[in-house]
């Protein structure tokens, strides 16, 4: 079973992508900021990170360069409600920016897209 | 008391603040805090960027692997996108298309923590014939009228990295500021018959008051109404319409003039954050006799408030004279 870190400082938005994505099958871990998910992902190694951009203390973006510096290899998706972080070029460290919208689909798509690519490589 | 001053080529005028003069000291130079960690645009990490459209590399090497002394790679996630058509619409007063273009990165440099000081002539000379050869190649897209090429220095000049690099977009339509520029050079040919930047190299030249720095090809100098304290123009003394068509013989030159500009800006005024933006003829007119590209120069110490947005007048705290006369007597290697 794939196992997925998604951190958000929403709770409902974690509840959701839970509850969502364990139906699809997959082992979910949550973390609510930059900071716990931090020191998670040692033990969690999880084989796809989701990261919500805008948190307090440790925004996204940092978290994402810090996990980077731990392991360069796992696929990463920034997904935030904010477009405009896309100006940002350290938002590259991720594999995927993915505007959220209620619906899932496309974070469905590009996990399911992320996890083959990495499977074939 | 204070000057008020017009722009030759767009008439624009601009308040020269005399009386509160400012000298460099005086100037507030905002510092971006060094941010560190992961950089996709280091080497080893050419798998974080978009296969790469341009690059100087070892002969060895691989294409999109490390070995290189500058990449081009397309923008990760664009506001403008490559494919489709423009497909573009009226409706009544309101006209709109498709966000079509095409945005590049330009990773200047193999070392994150270079900065316009520390490289060399020679990664002057690669960046800008780097510059040359993606206007030639994103040229040829039909769908393209105007070229732009620019450099963001420092957080407030809204670089979102450290990592030395300048950006490339082709857009489908010419933006309003060079169809302003091409117009009213256009004004200026047809009245005077010669080139108003021609003129204004001569009349600098001559007057040598605002003059930064020369060389045999290139003057750097300080416009007469500049916007900001220390902007600074730079551009080749024959008339040349557009950057593309700029010889390459020049680039020594060119690079040399535009490495020494920025040096003589970065010690005298500790490092300010800056861009620097590339104005050249729009595609579909890329060859006249009316505008001459030119490089602009503009170091991020004042900030743009209602008074300038609501009128277009800017108030300049620093007369360009001044500013001239303190890069001029700014001595570097």
């Amino acid at each position: 079973m794939k196992k997925l870190m998604f951190v958000d400082d929403e709770e409902s938005i974690r509840l959701l992508y839970k509850e969502e994505f364990e139906e699809k099958g997959f082992n979910v871990v949550l973390a609510a900021n930059g900071e716990e998910a931090l020191g998670m992902f040692d033990d969690v190694q999880p084989d796809l990170v989701v990261i919500d951009i805008k948190m307090p203390g440790m925004d996204g973006i940092e978290l994402l360069k810090k996990l980077r510096e731990k392991s360069r290899d796992f696929p990463a998706i920034l997904c935030t409600a904010y477009g405009e972080y896309k100006q940002n070029f350290e938002t590259w460290a991720s594999d995927a920016y993915i505007v959220k919208s209620s619906r899932l689909e496309s974070l469905f798509e590009k996990v399911d897209e992320l996890l083959l690519r990495k499977e074939k490589q | 008391m204070s000057e008020l001053r017009k722009d030759p080529i767009i008439g624009r005028w601009v308040i020269i603040s005399t009386e509160r003069s400012k000298r460099p000291s005086d100037l507030l130079v905002e510092k971006s805090r060094p941010r560190g960690g992961f950089c996709p645009l280091c080497p080893g990490n050419e798998d974080k960027t978009p296969p790469e459209v341009f690059a100087f590399r070892d002969q060895n090497s691989t294409i999109n692997g490390p070995g290189w002394k500058l990449r081009v790679v397309p923008n990760k996630f664009p506001a403008l996108v490559i494919e489709g058509d423009l497909d573009r619409q009226e409706k009544g007063l309101y006209e709109k298309m498709q966000g079509i273009g095409a945005h590049e990165v330009i990773i200047e440099t193999i070392d994150h923590n270079a900065n316009s000081s520390t490289l060399s002539a020679i990664d002057f000379k690669n960046i800008l014939f780097a510059y040359q050869q993606r206007m030639n190649e994103l040229k040829k897209d039909g769908r393209f009228r105007y070229i732009s090429i620019f450099k963001n220095y420092g957080e407030v000049a809204g670089a979102s990295m450290e990592h030395p690099h300048s950006q490339v977009i082709a857009l489908p339509v010419a933006p309003k500021r060079a169809v302003e520029e091409m117009n009213g050079s256009e004004e200026y040919y047809e009245k005077n018959k010669s080139c108003v930047f021609c003129d204004i190299v001569k009349q600098e030249l001559k007057q040598r008051e605002r003059i930064v720095f020369e060389n045999d090809h290139f003057v750097a100098f300080e416009p007469y109404a500049p916007r900001f304290p220390f902007e600074t123009c730079m551009l080749p003394k024959k008339h040349i319409s557009s950057f593309e068509a700029t010889d390459n013989d020049l680039f020594g030159s060119m690079a040399d003039c535009l490495s020494l500009v920025l040096k003589k800006i970065n010690k005298a005024l500790g490092f300010p954050p800056y861009n620097y933006i590339l104005h050249s003829s729009p595609i579909d007119n890329s060859e006249n006799d009316f505008y001459h590209w030119h490089f602009e120069i503009i170091p991020r110490l004042t900030k743009v408030a209602g008074f300038e947005w609501g009128t277009g007048f800017y108030i300049n705290p620093t007369p360009p004279e001044q500013a001239a006369q303190h890069l001029r007597e700014t001595a570097v290697e």
